[in-house]
């Protein structure tokens, strides 16, 4: 056989391979900030890993099945007018039976480090030191971060020790909205009305990329975050500095700019989180926003206003980054952020609901003001101030709680008092079943104990209450 | 029949031609090319979205359009693509081709076919109204509650959705039902199941399918519409509703919806494949079992669409597996295929070509689903471009090659003209260049980290160079339905004829004259065998390769004159008024609602109107004599 | 519309199908399939959101087992004179055809009643669609069922008056038995509801994790 007609027509047939090649040319840079590969934690390095593994038996898979299909096309195409019939085969049972064991055996040896690995990151390890409990309340289109355990609130940037694990826990206020910094973990969506948990663990300090993944209106394109992962050290630092009060604003633009901010901002945002209790005064706060815009004459009747929430600025100046990871924090940014949101990020509800913005009462001079003054936002240094002595933490008076109300029946060991023993608690479920247990102590019954427990807890405890002591009880 | 005159207001249409003929017309191979017809324009419509989608990502920090325009185009892209174009134009085939291919004269009832095709039509138009009347629906393809909420989704947009897509609920029912029926009742003497043709075979899987799971999703549309207009609570948090049931309902109509959209598909390849080969279906049993399995087990993978909702590693785990096991008969699908070119001779026109792609697409769109079948790395691939790769492929590369695949395999069955082979091929390699230049690069923008369904996208994420290429192949893709336009404007001017078997195919479509005549068949066929006609016309070939003798039917003989006692239903208005009765009964659950005066009650007074329509329509139905006393 | 099963064969014989069983009487069968997929997804979700009410009233406060009993066994007694109807039309008797027709329709308007009456009597409670889940989920998973047992009696009226003025044909026959089809599926249909909300959870309450207590503590 002509070995050059034979790859004629295979010259036009492998034509779709120039554009592919391109594209494999562009393909994956490990280093892009959100490049699933290159990862930096366990949770992603064992989901690249599994990729791989599948990506290299589909290659293989890939290259048997699209050569068979291509020599077939190239050898048995018809040539010139040959109008005789081929062998008239109709099928043949072995094949059959042989095609259909080696994709079983090819899936079975994809599923089986699947479900291994499916239970393996569920949870954390539990030998591998504490767990930092970290809360998201993801809002359109940006994120509330609390640590329970620290009584520090902050927005869009969450700081995590690196080597440590860190177990964030998701509510949602809203609509659904998805949980993903891919150098970390895979995603997880936070459904309101519910629970989610996510554990991971960064294996490297750095500033990763996270960004909704789910779907959630007009911004979602721009409901971006940060991780920063840095030292243990570094990280207590940050905690403790998050407890201290500001520095004294210095320019006179800052000073003023303080003032319009307490006057036109202040209402939604808050920057006194710094003072305990920041969770509980941060959730009143917010709550609270609705009933505040409703008396607004021109806003009363507005569903938007159901909508209305808005991000923590207390030290805003320590972070990096501005609208929810979206532009780097500077002067120019911020104050082109201030003067029209909608311009940097479409759909953002501070333009159509703050009141300089309705009313038009904002001047160019404001804005430089108000930008000047965020931009002086931070903590007084380590020392310098009074700070804030054992902090009154969530945890702490959770434990109170507990004390007061449940310490009678259930000891915080392993031993029975009367009702089990709750040591490790937060390995016999997620938050949800905690919170259920509480709310509804006939939803789930330990094996060999009947329920006795009062079914009132969920109406008696506030949700600020019932929170508290599930920080508490996570804690044992 | 009837022992009442029923006053019918409006005398059936008798001409044959011109606007009325159309509107009256119960013609199985009317209604057919009428769908047809429709799904292409559609076709456009979508892809002109499409196209503005890509050019707005074409590069990072892009502000060609609005977010909310952006959210709006892909919701409609979705929507349309699924609804409005596979959907009915796998309908144009079924029904332009399974009658003809079954040795029957129509489908079992007419006029209800006649009455799918207009609440589609209507459905679809009310759906697309939405751009003009404030503003379409902008939620995505799949709706998740509660983002559809009234809270979030303030506007009229997403009840025209739950609406819309409720309309062509309905007309899809119909259809299946008309469908299914047709095909275990109507088939020519002698023709038992497992001598049915793959493609008619994958259109009773595809109709069952559609009766099965199109109950589901109407269920989920009405409760959104409820929650919407009537303020009920079933996707509503803040009363205890669970957004995650609006996604259990879609995905449990979703997943079936996935095999609704590629088996008919699959079964024109299994017709072209044998056709173009010159060889018979390669284990003809194995097809149609792998394709009846698929259909089954597409009910148990559901929840594949939400390993990262977080419903626990058990379920996981369980549907990890069972969207593994699918991969099977899918596969055994393509190694039959393959098998059936094996040892063939060839003859790669544009309809083979077609029929290849499709195979060596769906084979990439395949693989890609078996990596996010695996809940941890669908982790990082959930709601990713790597995902819309994945199922551009399955449902590009799948459904559409294959549906173009029939398209040129069927044209001269239909016209009686063969679209032009040159023009054929090149719009082929335009669209297959085209194809993989715009979603091969989704695959690395995916694990690259963008998200789907995002209005633009930052500088510097690495994203910019494979987002270019995928915009520039876009246009390619345009380029080649523009060649496929072309090509259909200078079939349809030529005077060649085409012969009534140009490709020496194996069916019983292609024994008749074509363009067939009204009547299709003018005896009906009697079938012996699988591909019957094949061996009426190569009686040679009258033994398989173990040695049996292959029985086939008497040869159909093409007499016209001997029609002359075939009584066809008589056309009918009522189809068509019945379906705009039901469209506006179901539109006026819009905010259109007023108040009984007296209490709290609100009475969708529009959708009284279309009750009332639709009641005239479906009493002059009844009564309406099926055809004319000796009718033609 | 069973004109294609005539035009299709030469003989003009109905049942003259591949299957055996008329277009018509097929049609029924698969849209009664697609109709099980609708209530059933409408039950899952009533069954999914049991007990999930944040507010009152609920279940054990207004449903009245009684009631619905007796309205239950009309509904029963109603497939009864289905049955009878349908056995007189097989034996050509068309007078008694269409009393036990009439008769079926009547039931049928007496459940719709019963069920009228019980929507009133819960939104005078406070039961809305808008109230709670339990609202919700009730009102239109009974809705819907009360609208096929409209239909289903406009349709036996519109028969009973169209067909069987004169002597019965094989068509109205098929048409008796079509409609039959349906009403004893609409009939289970309510059965199963029947049970679910009423047999199955007619007690559940907001009380009813203490309730759950009581019975631990008093059994263990």
């Amino acid at each position: 056989m002509n070995l050059r007609r034979l790859l004629r027509p295979l010259r036009s047939r492998f034509l779709f391979l120039i554009p592919v090649a391109p594209a494999l040319l562009v393909a994956c840079n490990k280093e892009d900030a959100q490049s699933t590969f290159g990862t930096s934690g366990p949770i992603a390095n064992t989901q690249a890993d599994l990729f791989i593994f599948i990506f290299w038996i589909a290659v293989a898979v890939f290259v048997l099945v699209e050569g068979a299909l291509i020599y077939s096309i190239v050898k048995f195409r018809r040539r010139g007018s040959d109008d005789s019939l081929p062998d008239q085969t109709h099928g043949n049972n072995k094949l059959e039976v042989i095609w259909t064991i080696i994709p079983v055996l090819i899936l079975i040896a994809i599923a089986v480090p699947t479900v291994k690995i499916i239970y393996d990151q569920d949870g954390w390890p539990t030998d591998q030191g504490p767990v930092l409990e970290v809360k998201v309340r993801a809002h359109q289109w940006w994120w509330e971060i609390e640590y329970p355990g620290e009584d520090v609130v902050t927005a869009n940037e969450i700081r995590i020790p690196v080597g440590q694990w860190v177990n964030f826990s998701m509510h949602s206020d809203d609509v659904i909205h998805s949980f993903w910094v891919p150098k970390l973990a895979g995603k997880m969506d936070i459904v309101p009305g519910d629970v989610r948990e996510l554990a991971m663990k960064a294996d490297e300090a750095g500033f990763y990329f996270g960004q909704c993944a789910e779907f959630c209106g007009e911004a979602h394109a721009k409901m971006r975050f940060r991780v920063k992962a840095e030292e243990p050290a570094a990280f207590q630092d940050w905690l403790a500095s998050m407890r201290r009060p500001p520095v004294e604003l210095a320019s006179t633009d800052a000073i003023d700019g303080q003032k319009i901010f307490a006057t036109n901002c202040a209402t939604c945002h808050s920057v006194n989180t710094w003072q305990a209790p920041a969770a509980r005064n941060e959730r009143t706060r917010l709550a609270g926003l609705r009933e505040t815009f409703l008396l607004d004459q021109d806003l009363a009747d507005e569903d938007r206003v159901n909508l209305i929430a808005a991000p923590n600025l207390t030290h805003f100046a320590t972070r990096e980054t501005l609208g929810a990871g979206l532009i780097d924090l500077t002067q120019e940014n911020l104050e082109q952020w201030i003067a029209d949101p909608d311009a940097v990020k479409e759909g953002n509800r501070m333009k159509d609901l703050a009141a300089p913005y309705r009313d038009g009462t904002l001047t160019p001079g404001d804005v430089r003001q108000l930008a000047a003054y965020l931009l002086e936002l931070e903590p007084v240094a380590a020392g310098t101030a009074t700070v804030t002595p054992g902090p009154d933490t969530p945890l702490k008076r959770g434990e109170a709680t507990f004390a007061a109300n449940c310490s009678g029946c259930h000891s915080t060991g392993d031993d029975i008092v009367f009702g089990p023993g709750l040591a490790g608690i937060s390995n016999r479920g997620e938050e949800a079943y905690i919170r259920e247990s509480i709310e509804d102590p006939g939803a789930f019954v330990v094996p060999d104990f009947s329920n006795a427990m009062p079914g009132n807890f969920g109406t008696l405890f506030s949700i600020e209450e019932i929170d508290e002591l599930i920080v508490y009880l996570k804690s044992l | 029949m009837t022992t009442i005159a029923f006053p019918t207001l409006i005398s059936r249409p008798t001409s044959y031609t011109g606007l009325w003929s159309w509107i009256g017309t119960v013609d199985h191979k009317r209604i057919g090319t009428l769908y047809g017809v429709t799904a292409f324009l559609y076709f456009l419509v979508g892809g002109v979205e499409a196209l503005i989608l890509r050019a707005q990502l074409a590069q990072a920090e892009s502000d060609l359009i609005s977010p909310e325009l952006f959210n709006e185009l892909f919701t409609m892209h979705g929507t349309t693509m699924v609804f409005l174009v596979v959907m009915p134009m796998s309908a144009a085939f079924f029904n332009w081709m399974i009658p003809l291919m079954i040795g029957a004269r129509d489908v079992a009832f007419p006029r209800l076919n006649a009455f799918s095709y207009w609440t589609f039509l209507f459905g679809s138009i009310f759906l697309n109204l939405s751009f003009f009347l404030g503003g379409a629906p902008d939620a995505g393809w799949f709706g998740y509650a509660n983002l559809t909420g009234n809270t979030y989704s303030p506007g009229d947009g997403v009840t025209f959705w739950a609406l819309g897509l409720t309309t062509l609920g309905v007309a899809s029912l119909a259809a299946a039902f008309n469908f299914v029926v047709t095909i275990l009742n109507m088939r020519a003497p002698g023709m038992g199941l497992m001598k049915m043709p793959v493609f008619v075979w994958m259109s009773l899987v595809t109709s069952i399918l559609i009766a099965l799971a199109m109950p589901i999703i109407a269920v989920a549309l009405i409760q959104l519409a409820l929650d919407r207009v009537w303020d009920t609570n079933f996707f509503n948090p803040a009363a205890g509703g669970d957004p995650v049931l609006w996604q259990h309902l879609f995905w449990l109509f979703g997943h079936p919806e996935v095999y609704i959209l590629i088996l008919p598909a699959m079964g024109i390849v299994s017709e072209t494949l044998p056709v173009f080969s010159k060889k018979p279906l390669f284990g003809y049993p194995a097809v149609v079992l792998a394709g009846a399995i698929i259909g089954f087990m597409g009910w148990f993978v559901w929840s594949h669409h939400m390993f990262t909702v977080g419903l626990g590693p058990a379920a996981n785990a369980a549907f990890a597996v069972s969207t593994m096991l699918i991969a099977v008969p899918t596969g055994v699908k393509i190694f039959n295929w393959i098998a059936t070119t094996w040892g063939g001779k060839l003859q790669l026109n544009t309809s083979m070509l077609f029929s290849l792609g499709f195979i060596a697409m769906f084979i990439i769109g395949g693989l890609s689903g078996v990596s996010h079948a695996s809940p941890p790395t669908d982790a990082q691939q959930q709601d990713t471009y790597y995902i819309v790769a994945h199922f551009h492929y399955v449902l590009f590369g799948g459904a559409i090659f294959g549906l173009f695949a029939g398209g040129y395999y069927w044209w001269p069955k239909m016209t009686g003209k063969k679209l032009g082979e040159a023009l054929g091929q090149w719009h082929f390699w335009v669209m297959l260049v085209g194809f993989n230049l715009t979603f091969g690069p989704m695959h690395w923008l995916g694990l690259n980290g963008m998200p789907r369904r995002i209005a633009t996208y930052a500088d510097g994420m690495g994203w910019e160079m494979s987002n270019a290429i995928a915009s520039a192949g876009s246009m390619l893709i345009a380029f080649g339905v523009l060649l496929f336009i072309i090509n259909i404007i200078r079939t349809i001017s030529s005077t060649q004829e085409s012969e009534d078997d140009p490709w020496d195919a194996r069916t019983l479509e292609w024994s008749i004259p074509s363009p067939p005549p009204a009547y299709n068949f003018a005896r009906i066929p009697q079938v012996k065998s699988l591909d019957d006609f094949w061996y009426t016309k190569h009686p040679d070939l009258l033994h398989d390769e173990r040695g049996e003798e292959i029985e086939v039917g008497e040869p159909v003989e093409n007499d016209t004159h001997g029609g002359g006692s075939i009584h066809l239903p008589g056309m009918s208005y009522y189809p068509f008024i019945t379906s705009l009765g039901v469209t506006i009964g179901v539109a006026g659950f819009m905010d259109i609602l007023v108040e009984v005066p007296g209490t709290n009650i609100q009475f969708p007074w529009l959708s009284a109107v279309g009750i009332v329509i639709g009641l005239w329509g479906l009493m002059g139905w009844t009564f309406e004599p099926v055809s004319e006393e000796g009718g033609h | 519309m069973a004109q294609a099963a005539v035009t299709q064969n030469q003989h003009g014989h109905i049942a003259d199908t591949n299957t055996g069983i008329s277009n018509r009487k097929l049609l029924m069968w698969v849209f009664l399939a697609s109709d099980c997929l609708f209530f059933g997804s409408f039950i899952a979700t009533y069954l999914v959101y049991r007990n999930e009410s944040l507010v009152g009233p609920y279940p054990n406060e207004v449903l009245n087992i009684p009631v619905t009993s007796v309205s239950t066994f009309v509904l029963l007694m109603s497939s009864l004179a289905m049955v009878l109807a349908l056995n007189y039309a097989q034996k050509d008797r068309a007078g008694l055809a269409r009393f036990w027709l009439l008769a079926v329709a009547a039931l049928g308007l007496v459940f719709l009643g019963f069920q009228v009456v019980e929507f009133m009597t819960f939104v005078d409670e406070g039961l809305t669609i808008h109230q709670n889940l339990f609202g919700t989920t009730f009102f239109i998973l009974t809705g819907f069922h009360g609208l096929h047992v409209f239909v289903g009696v406009l349709w036996l009226l519109g028969m009973a008056f169209a067909h069987f003025k004169g002597a019965l044909t094989s068509r109205s026959t098929e048409d008796l038995e079509m409609a039959g089809l349906y009403w004893h599926f609409v009939d289970i249909v309510w059965i199963v509801i029947f049970t679910v909300i009423y047999l199955i959870g007619f007690s559940d309450g907001e009380g009813i994790e203490t309730i759950s207590h009581a019975t631990a503590i008093i059994g263990g």
